[in-house]
């Protein structure tokens, strides 16, 4: 479900908000033996189509900082058209589940399936861990992979405490409801990837508490609430519904593996939990033969034209986020799809976007043809208006009721692909290690 | 990369419409430290350009009390010579983030333009149709049209437009301490404004121990004889001024303080309401921020009374005027009402003799609830000096002689990782107070 990083505005100096407390270093992986002892770096697709929130950036942040940094980005479009073929692993972080599973589709279905039984491994927290959990409505129930139930389901939905819109989502004749939210204490099973382990703490946002039917095997399970934890719901519920509940589970599906995540173990704040989550992935990825590189780029930019388009984009960024921080002081609130979103969700992927533009000031040479670099810039342009616009709209208006949701609709769908697409830049300059040679 | 700092300039030629980025160099802070002695080098190096340059001090920004230091340096249309003029409430602190460290603006545009620089960007925008607008109009349109009400603005009012050598560098809505005609200064390069906004960071050399000496430092200054007084009223009755805050007070609705700085060196008055009040008045417009001790103080002495006084001062903010030069020029010409005094706002005269020095008279020539054990103007040259090289509020260093040299060369070891030899100190701050 939805995660809430809860951004604030920052007091100055601004910092960087939203949802990374400790932003992406260039050091070297967290998780170094695990993964020295790949045989090679493993290539991961990171879903960010229709239906996901924001936490997809929490998964490029605790990746790039545990050294995973073969990464790409997929839509729905490109799980559906062989996007997934070379990949090691998909991950699925949150958001709207059924939203996930009506973009993705059957076609979606049949190919995650597919990549997953043909050894691939797939990762999905929250939404993108119900999305896999067995189903009988539709469209969920494309993506029966895994023998497990959810506990955390309700027919006469209990009163929440806090936060009504945070609580509860509506599932079929019942309700997915959430009796607490902010960090938990999980610890390992007896058996598994992290056994003999100690318990460490991971962020609920709304994901899973999970029943798990055999050949699903628990990782973990929820062991206590934490100082941080907020309770939505009666403690005696909150207890009642999850601990001793799964909250990390492994199943197989044909020669490959699904992990699902009912806390955000990504979350960049929870060091531990991501360099876990990064220990399980490792020990559940294909060994078969090294993935397809991606193919070569047809062009690449070189000298003043990469320095005009990052100076380009340290403009658009910077323009943008100010706006949105400008912004974050409203109390307007959108209702997207089963999703409540207020201004300061824009910043996170500003933010997600603002961290890699200094890489890119640095790079000599880009993996982007003309016309492709022509539009990355312009597309920031647009959302740098579209912003401004809608603050115009917001604060001008001489109906203070009006409804600006499909503006913010449209800004948060511009926001995520010009997002994807310096993302996209970034790691692929990253060189060698993304499977792509930069030219001498 | 050097702590506490950006690392980076930007000459921004108005000629040739081209932004140059240089990086700050090791050497120059080396020799020169910060603030109004790098301007003033850079100053030199560009005069070509007859720039006008922005900074902020070495520790501007940060955790020490007082260091909202921003700065303008040019040459002075009142005095012919070159001027440090501060820059203070929130527009240092925005000269820090923005990304640059130091912005020399050369040249001169062949349109009217406004300056936007942001997170290490410096966009030359048109301003055709703001350029006659007043202050205050100016700075809400480009408020709007970058979308952030958090912009802090530099501007030219249209007194700088028309040339007049009481033109001064506005600060967002409210008077600056620039007595130097830099407004005008500014005008003359057709630019209306620069519109700052960073939203970066700045990285300490040593975080835990700099915060541990500024707090330290704070609790030390906290025993000082200013703890516990806040606005013009008080700080004119410190420096003996006995009848201002009894003329002033039926006016006087709340105190402001710049970025960090612990004495609220500035007043608001309400010019229409009651000031008691403390539910948000109805008119737009209620009142004007005093941020200069000398305008009201000087159009008191005149015999105005406080509501014709401050009515005179807001006008002048929103003309981008030097409220305190016009008292001056005034009370040279014997002028003793408000509609003299308004007879003047228009006439494009200056006092016969701008300011003596570099640095801004608008710091009282004096300290402030405190005993430095010296005083006299080399005493006041040199602390101003030190001010504007570490970004120091100017009026706030005449309150707090805890700050001394010592403990801004340590400040600077810790949190610049800067080494000052005291000789390099000396040559400095004799360099630009003579």
């Amino acid at each position: 479900m939805l995660p809430s990083p809860d951004p604030r505005p920052p007091a100055r100096p601004r910092p960087a908000s939203g949802s990374s407390p400790s932003p992406p270093t260039q050091a070297g992986p967290v998780v170094g033996s695990a993964l020295a002892a790949l045989p090679r770096r493993p290539r991961l697709g990171i879903y960010c189509g229709g239906g996901a929130s924001h936490s997809w950036l929490w998964m490029v942040d605790s990746f790039e900082r545990l050294g995973l940094d073969d990464l790409c980005f997929l839509d729905e479009k490109g799980v559906a058209s062989g996007g997934l073929a070379g990949l090691d692993a998909l991950a699925v972080s949150g958001g709207d589940a059924f939203a996930l599973a009506g973009a993705l589709g059957p076609e979606g279905a049949e190919a995650i399936e597919s990549f997953v039984r043909s050894g691939g491994l797939y990762l999905g927290s929250c939404a993108g861990a119900y999305l896999c959990l067995r189903s009988s409505k539709a469209p969920l129930n494309l993506f029966n992979f895994v023998q497990a139930r959810i506990s955390n389901l309700a027919r006469e939905l209990p009163q929440p405490l806090m936060l009504a819109e945070k609580f509860s989502t509506p599932y079929g004749c019942a309700h997915v409801f959430h009796p607490v939210r902010e960090a938990v204490w999980l610890a390992p099973a007896e058996e598994g990837p992290w056994s003999g382990g100690g318990r460490f703490a991971a962020p609920l946002y709304g994901g899973p508490a999970m029943l798990p039917d055999d050949p699903c095997l628990a990782m973990a399970t929820y062991a206590d609430f934490h100082p941080r934890t907020r309770f939505l719901a009666p403690r005696e519920l909150a207890e009642a519904t999850l601990l001793g509940r799964a909250a990390a589970l492994r199943a197989p599906l044909g020669a490959g593996w699904l992990h699902l995540y009912g806390p955000h173990l990504e979350h960049p704040g929870f060091a531990e939990a991501n360099r876990l989550m990064a220990e399980a992935l490792t020990h559940d990825l294909p060994d078969g033969p090294p993935a397809s590189p991606p193919a070569s780029p047809p062009s690449w930019l070189a000298g003043e034209a990469v320095r005009g388009l990052a100076r380009q984009l340290r403009r658009e960024v910077s323009n943008s986020r100010i706006v949105a921080a400008g912004l974050e002081d409203h109390p307007v609130r959108w209702r997207i799809g089963a999703k409540v979103y207020e201004p300061a969700k824009f910043r996170v992927f500003l933010e997600a976007a603002w961290r890699r533009v200094p890489a890119l000031e640095r790079a000599s040479a880009l993996p982007l043809a003309p016309e492709e670099s022509l539009a990355l810039g312009e597309g920031w342009q647009e959302i740098t208006a579209g912003l401004r616009g809608l603050r115009r709209a917001l604060e001008d208006s001489p109906d203070p009721g009006r409804d600006t949701t499909g503006q913010a609709n449209r800004l948060f769908d511009q926001i995520k692909r010009a997002c994807v697409g310096l993302l996209t830049l970034h790691f692929a300059a990253r060189g060698p290690r993304g499977g792509i040679s930069r030219p001498h | 990369m050097p702590y506490l700092a950006s690392d980076k300039i930007a000459v921004i030629d108005l000629a040739t419409g081209s932004v140059e980025e240089l990086p700050l160099s090791e050497e120059l802070l080396n020799s020169r430290i910060g603030g109004a002695a790098v301007a003033q080098a850079l100053y030199a190096e560009h005069e070509e350009g007859d720039p006008l340059v922005l900074g902020a001090g070495l520790l501007t920004g940060t955790l020490l009390s007082g260091s909202s230091l921003g700065l303008i340096s040019g040459k002075s249309p009142r005095t012919g010579a070159l001027a440090h003029a501060p820059l203070t409430l929130y527009a240092g602190l925005e000269i820090k983030y923005s990304g640059f460290d130091y912005i020399v603006i050369k040249g001169r545009s062949a349109e009217p333009v406004y300056l936007w620089v942001h997170d290490g960007i410096a966009d030359i925008e048109p301003a055709a149709e703001i350029w006659n607008a007043d202050v205050w109009t100016a700075t809400q349109e480009v408020r709007k049209a970058m979308g952030d009400e958090l912009i802090q603005t530099l501007v030219a009012g249209p007194a700088a437009v028309a040339g007049s050598p009481l033109g001064q560098v506005m600060i967002n809505f409210w008077a600056s301490g620039d007595r130097f005609g830099l407004g005008s200064a500014l005008a003359a390069k057709n630019v209306k404004l620069v519109a700052l906004r960073g939203m970066g960071l700045i990285e300490i050399n040593d975080p835990e121990a700099y915060v541990a000496a500024c707090v330290g430092l704070l609790g030390e200054l906290k025993s000082g004889g200013w703890a516990g007084k806040k606005g013009l009223m008080d700080l004119a009755a410190g420096l003996g001024e006995a009848d201002f805050a009894a003329w002033l007070a039926p006016l006087a609705h709340r105190h402001r303080a710049g970025f960090n700085t612990p004495f609220a060196a500035n007043t608001f008055v309400f010019l229409e309401g009651d000031p008691k009040e403390l539910k948000e008045p109805a008119a737009p417009e209620p009142g004007v921020l005093l941020t200069d001790l000398d305008a009201p103080l000087s159009l008191m002495k005149l015999g105005l009374d406080a509501k014709e006084a401050c009515a005179i001062i807001r006008d002048c903010a929103k003309a981008g005027l030097d409220a305190a030069g016009l008292a001056e020029l005034a009370a040279a010409g014997g002028v003793k009402d408000a509609a003299g005094v308004r007879g003047l706002m228009s006439a494009g005269d200056a006092p016969a003799s701008g300011p003596a020095g570099p640095f801004s008279p608008c710091a009282p020539d004096k300290a402030a609830f405190a005993d430095f054990g010296q005083g006299g103007p080399e005493w006041w040259r040199r602390r101003m000096a030190l001010a504007y090289v570490f970004g120091l509020d100017p009026v706030f260093a005449l309150m707090s002689p805890q700050i001394d040299e010592a403990k801004l060369i340590e400040l600077a070891e810790v949190g610049a990782g800067l080494s000052i030899a005291p000789a390099t100190l000396e040559q400095v701050l004799s360099g630009l107070a003579g």
